[in-house]
């Protein structure tokens, strides 16, 4: 018996000794990496003259004429797809597989449905890591900060730009558009998605705009062209029922319905959950002509008045959205609508493909309660600027042994024909954000009202917001957030803002004041951060 | 106790030359494979972090500057994390001393036979088996003002619908976040007593009925003295638990509203998880680590002297 | 009042005791598992439906389609492998400190003390090891991950049990010649197998509901049942069906397993006996 505890206790030693060896050899090589990975990207960003992309824009003309567009013809190596081109050119690389981060859920059906006819086509096989939004900035981030490897494609939302690029996250894509793609398609962006900030630095682009997310004013047809409800709301408000184009006309026809009909039905509902309020708060404040900052000082104004007013309007509103409403994200808002009992909402676009009955049968969707409100929807930008909040690009990793697979796959993925189909995919949360996607009689053909639809879309980003992106964006964002939920809890919004405003103050003296400023000021330059009621384009 | 076993290779034997020579070896034989384990494996992130917890290590900084005790002052100065300190101590203490309560209660009243026992345990575990994200979504739902069972069972009581919204005010987001975390934990608490109670000698029982003794005497004379070692235990574990506490506040309040229910864990996921301020999340670990140690130092003693 | 009567009452306040923790402890769950049958218009309705009207097996079936049996048998290699590495080490240097007082009073709370981490703070780190040694997306970075957050517990939880049961039977058992690892093999670990079998539930389940190391850990091949739960759960989406059919997929393995050990929890009651 004795020999036996000798022996199991030798087992036990040994396995340790193994280990120990293991981790001593880890332990030596791991440490040094870190403080090396740290790579700081400039980027030039005052020379607007060099931009490959001038989009012509004249002024007089209405915002969906935009579209028409000068090309420099000299610029052109000539007319090819460039999505037939990244297949030929991608063929080379049959056999690898590309990791391909997405977020988890209904995005990455999209990935999962295009990836096998990718494969197809070129013998490259995509493996696609599903993770939750917060978890898909928080891998990429550390796993570039310990060697990366793990990841081919990444993708991003603006918001997470700037820290992507501080970071050397994300690899410049220029050399490879240069090089394979169609450079009619950069132009085909719309504007504001292919603009400073979004997933473009400069000269210096960091992704390809994968998505057009902005937030779209919902209302109900029937009950707006409802002939009693437009004389009671005459009679009682001295003007005519219709889509509200400012916040007070908003907050009048809302308390309009729900004084009306609830329980059965309330004015409206938007989200003020915690992580996604924030949002809401933005546009509104930029569209009052708020400013985020003195650009001279970097003090922050959000507690100025501007601020407590739209913070004010947020929480009054609460009182005639649906009990709750403080704790409802994007999924009870469209339960909510889908059902009939909201007359106004608003929100990002996959609701109204959804509302409209597009594809509610596919399995991916099971979980959307069914539609009550199929044609009855009416879609307008909502009152001031809309937010463009969220959104999507597609990068590569400098981690990657297959950057130029990678990026053939992206190209591929972006290029407008294969976008287009991953845009109308009826589960897919990509909303439409090529100028082509916007013209495609195909889409405008998919339900009755998506020539209108489109539209909405296009002229809400067109005079949309884009959340501040400067370095800590993401706490900026949370201290508003914090500061919003305090104010609907109770906290007077001024006190919340004050706290908010303190915060802001914290974190521009931690990141650097000057190099803050000049940040902010290079932000500023993009056509769609400027705050103000009317985008002034360039 | 102290020297019990000490004294056992004194007996003469074939082998008390070897048992005499390992004395001193014997017992840390038993040590050794998890010591070496624990050494390994948290050693290097340990330091690491320690390293870390010195310099301003910000995503957004191109430089990661050496800043000595910086981030430490910094965190006594910031309001959010003082203010993560109580909600935590609030939730360890209350939510720790109720489940021990109705855990050691439950486990009273089942260790005896009875009928469906077996089904009975096993169902009274099942919340400890639901993983913490569906734990806060599902509470997130069921405390919801109009989507939720809760409210609509208190409308049925109070006879009209009642459309409360919990978890959007301070005080009963506190207490949601309570009942939740005392919902998921209780069963811990009532299996570890429950086998603790099983592995009492029957016999002492016996004994004591014989000399007449009530059932209060027994439970105070002896259930909780041979409980002791294992009560300290399930206290230390539960509560060392619930100073990290963080799945539930993440998905019902999200630290809200405002920064009402955040934990120290919570903060220190934000800071370092979420905005990659890694010196400063760094440094708040350690604070709650020496806190941690301060304060079990103390009570280990408060229980060794108690228990003399 | 009689014995008899006496006896009775407290019978039927047991009773009344157990099925009103029933009742608290089993709402939630009974919810999650009505959830999985529902259907998308029964999620979120005011007043809320308890019952699905036409119960639907369709979420278990998107379950498996999208790979729920892959992450539910990773999640069984990893618990089960974690469970028992942190029961034998546990048990082994629960029982060295209970018994022969190794280290002090220190030793127990340094190894107490690695539970005072959040893993918030030291993941960084550890992924930094786990690349160096290659060994993101497999079994044994979780196993060791696991076993090493598990073994404060199992050390304390197994040191509180030897500490209960008396010393004399080891210190006879030691004076008939036995080793001092037979005293703890054949005499000591037979008598807290109640304890043994309660520490092992608790790893288990800690080790199979953990999230942040496993989203962090892993990518595709080992990837955990707590992680594919989570992505059901999007900023624009929440499957709640998928939620609750993955829920109960999740809890059945364990409920089996709790089940089935009760029998050792019971039988620590006769070996007690046993002298």
């Amino acid at each position: 018996m004795n020999t036996k505890n000798v022996k199991t206790f030798g087992i036990l030693f040994i396995i340790s000794l193994l280990l120990m060896s293991l981790a001593a050899q880890c332990a030596g090589s791991a440490e040094p990496q870190v403080v090396e990975k740290v790579v700081t990207v400039e980027v030039e960003k005052e020379v607007e003259v060099e931009k490959i992309v001038t989009v012509e824009v004249e002024k007089e003309v209405e915002v969906e004429k935009i579209v028409t567009k000068e090309v420099e013809k000299e610029v052109m190596v000539g007319n090819f797809s460039s999505a037939s081109r990244a297949v030929e050119e991608a063929k080379q690389y049959a056999g690898t597989t590309l990791n391909v981060v997405w977020e988890a859920g209904l995005q990455s059906q999209d990935p999962l449905t295009m990836g096998p006819q990718w494969e197809a086509l070129t013998g490259i096989k995509i493996n696609v890591i599903e993770l939750s939004y917060n978890d898909i900035y928080s891998n990429q981030l550390q796993d570039h900060l310990t060697g990366g490897g793990s990841y081919d494609v990444i993708t991003f939302s603006p918001l997470w730009l700037i820290d992507f690029v501080n970071a050397g996250v994300v690899e410049p894509l220029n050399p490879y558009i240069e090089k394979y793609m169609n450079p009619a398609d950069l132009e085909d962006y719309l504007p504001v998605y292919g603009a400073e900030g979004y997933a473009r630095l400069g000269d210096t682009w960091y992704g390809l705009p994968d998505d057009g997310d902005v937030f779209v004013l919902y209302y109900r047809k029937d009950l707006f062209e409802d002939p009693d409800n437009m004389a009671e709301f005459k009679a009682e408000y001295g003007y005519d029922l219709a889509p509200p184009k400012t916040w007070q006309e908003f907050d009048d026809i809302g308390n309009f319905f729900t004084n009306k009909y609830a329980p059965d039905l309330y004015g409206g509902a938007i989200q003020r959950l915690e992580g996604q309020v924030y949002s809401f708060w933005y546009g509104p404040f930029s569209g009052n002509g708020g400013q985020f900052f003195d650009p001279d000082t970097m003090e922050p104004l959000i507690n100025s008045d501007v601020g407590v007013q739209t913070l004010t309007e947020m929480v009054n509103q609460n009182k005639w959205m649906p009990p709750g409403v403080e704790k409802w994200g994007f999924v009870e808002v469209l339960s909510a609508w889908m059902d009939g009992q909201l007359a106004m909402v608003i929100t990002w676009p996959p609701i109204g493909r959804w509302s409209a009955g597009y594809g509610a049968t596919v399995e991916q969707l099971a979980w959307v309660p069914s539609t009550k409100v199929a044609g009855k929807v009416g879609y307008v930008p909502p009152p001031g600027r809309p937010t463009l909040a969220g959104g999507f690009s597609l990068g590569i990793s400098p981690d990657s042994k297959n950057k130029e697979a990678a990026y053939l796959f992206i190209q591929w993925m972006n290029s407008p024909e294969i976008s287009l189909q991953r845009v109308m995919l009826p589960y897919a949360l990509r909303d439409p954000f090529r100028l082509s996607h916007f013209e495609s009689p195909l889409y405008a053909s998919l339900w009755p009202d998506a020539p209108e639809y489109l539209e909405t879309l296009k002229e809400g980003a067109l005079k949309g917001q884009f959340e501040l992106g400067i370095p800590g964006a993401r706490e900026y964002a949370e201290a508003v957030d914090n500061a919003a939920t305090a104010a609907m809890a109770g906290t007077d919004p001024q006190e919340a803002l004050d706290t908010a405003a303190q915060r802001w103050a914290d974190i521009t003296e931690r990141l650097g004041l000057e190099q803050q400023k000049e940040n902010y000021r290079l932000w500023l330059e993009g056509p769609w951060n400027k705050p103000g009621p009317e985008v002034e384009l360039p | 106790m102290e020297d019990g076993l000490e004294l056992a290779p004194t007996v003469e034997g074939p082998y008390s030359k070897i048992k005499f020579s390992r004395k001193r070896l014997t017992p840390w034989l038993f040590v050794a494979p998890c010591l070496i384990i624990i050494l390994l494996v948290t050693i290097f992130p340990t330091i690491y972090s320690l390293g870390l917890s010195f310099t301003r290590w910000e995503i957004a900084l191109p430089d990661k500057p050496f800043i000595g005790l910086g981030n430490y002052i910094q965190l006594f100065q910031d309001s959010r994390f003082t203010h993560s300190i109580l909600v935590t101590a609030i939730v360890v203490v209350v939510g720790v001393s109720v489940e021990l309560a109705l855990g050691f209660g439950l486990a009273q009243t089942l260790v005896a036979e009875m009928r469906g026992k077996r089904i009975i345990v096993a169902a009274l575990l099942l919340p400890v088996m639901v993983m913490p994200v569906v734990v806060g979504y599902t509470w997130r739902l069921l405390w919801d003002a109009q989507y939720g069972p809760i409210n609509q069972i208190i409308g049925w009581i109070i006879g009209r619908p009642f459309h409360y919204t919990w978890l959007a005010k301070p005080p009963t987001a506190i207490f949601a976040i309570l009942v939740t975390e005392i919902w998921q934990w209780t069963p811990f608490m009532f299996l570890v007593f429950l086998s603790g109670l099983s592995t009492l000698d029957p016999e002492l029982f016996e004994a004591a009925d014989i000399d007449g003794a009530s059932g209060w005497e027994k439970f105070y004379h002896l259930t909780i003295p041979l409980m002791r070692p294992i009560l300290i235990v399930a206290v230390l574990i539960r509560g060392l638990d619930a100073l990290k506490f963080f799945d539930i506040i993440f998905t019902l309040t999200g630290g809200g509203p405002g920064n009402s229910t955040e934990t120290i864990s919570f903060y220190i996921y934000q800071t370092g998880y979420q905005f990659f301020r890694l010196g400063y999340g760094a440094a708040a670990s350690f604070v709650l680590l020496i806190a941690l140690v301060i304060i079990l130092t103390y009570l280990l003693k408060l229980f060794r002297a108690t228990s003399e | 009042m009689s014995p008899r009567t006496r006896k009775m009452v407290f019978q039927i306040l047991r009773y009344v005791v157990a099925l009103t923790a029933l009742v608290f402890f089993l709402f939630p769950i009974m919810w999650i598992i009505l959830t999985a049958f529902k259907t998308g218009d029964e999620f979120l309705r005011s007043p809320p439906v308890w019952f699905p009207r036409t119960p639907t097996l369709r979420s278990f079936a998107h379950v498996i389609e999208t790979g729920g049996l892959k992450t539910l048998k990773n999640s069984l290699i990893i618990s089960t492998s974690a469970t028992l590495l942190s029961l034998i080490v546990g048990s082994l240097a629960g029982y060295g400190l209970a018994r022969y007082k190794v280290g002090g009073d220190n030793l127990p709370f340094f190894i107490l003390s690695q539970r005072f981490m959040p893993p918030a703070a030291v993941i960084f780190p550890f992924l930094l090891v786990f690349k160096t040694l290659k060994w993101v997306d497999t079994y044994q970075a979780l196993i060791v991950v696991y076993l090493t957050f598990n073994l404060p517990y199992a050390v304390w939880m197994m040191r509180g049990f030897f500490m209960e049961i008396p010393i004399e039977i080891e210190e006879s058992a030691l004076v008939d010649g036995c080793s001092p690892f037979g005293a703890f093999w054949r005499v000591a670990l037979p008598l807290v197998t109640p304890g043994l079998v309660a520490t092992g539930v608790f790893c288990f389940i800690f080790s199979w509901s953990e999230f942040f190391f496993a989203v962090t850990l892993t990518r595709t091949d080992a990837v955990t049942l707590s992680v594919q739960l989570a992505n059901f759960f999007g900023k624009m989406m929440v499957m709640w069906g998928e939620v609750g059919a993955m829920s109960v997929m999740a809890m059945l393995p364990l409920f089996l397993m709790s089940f089935v050990v009760q029998r050792y929890l019971v039988r620590g009651l006769t070996m007690g006996a046993v002298k």
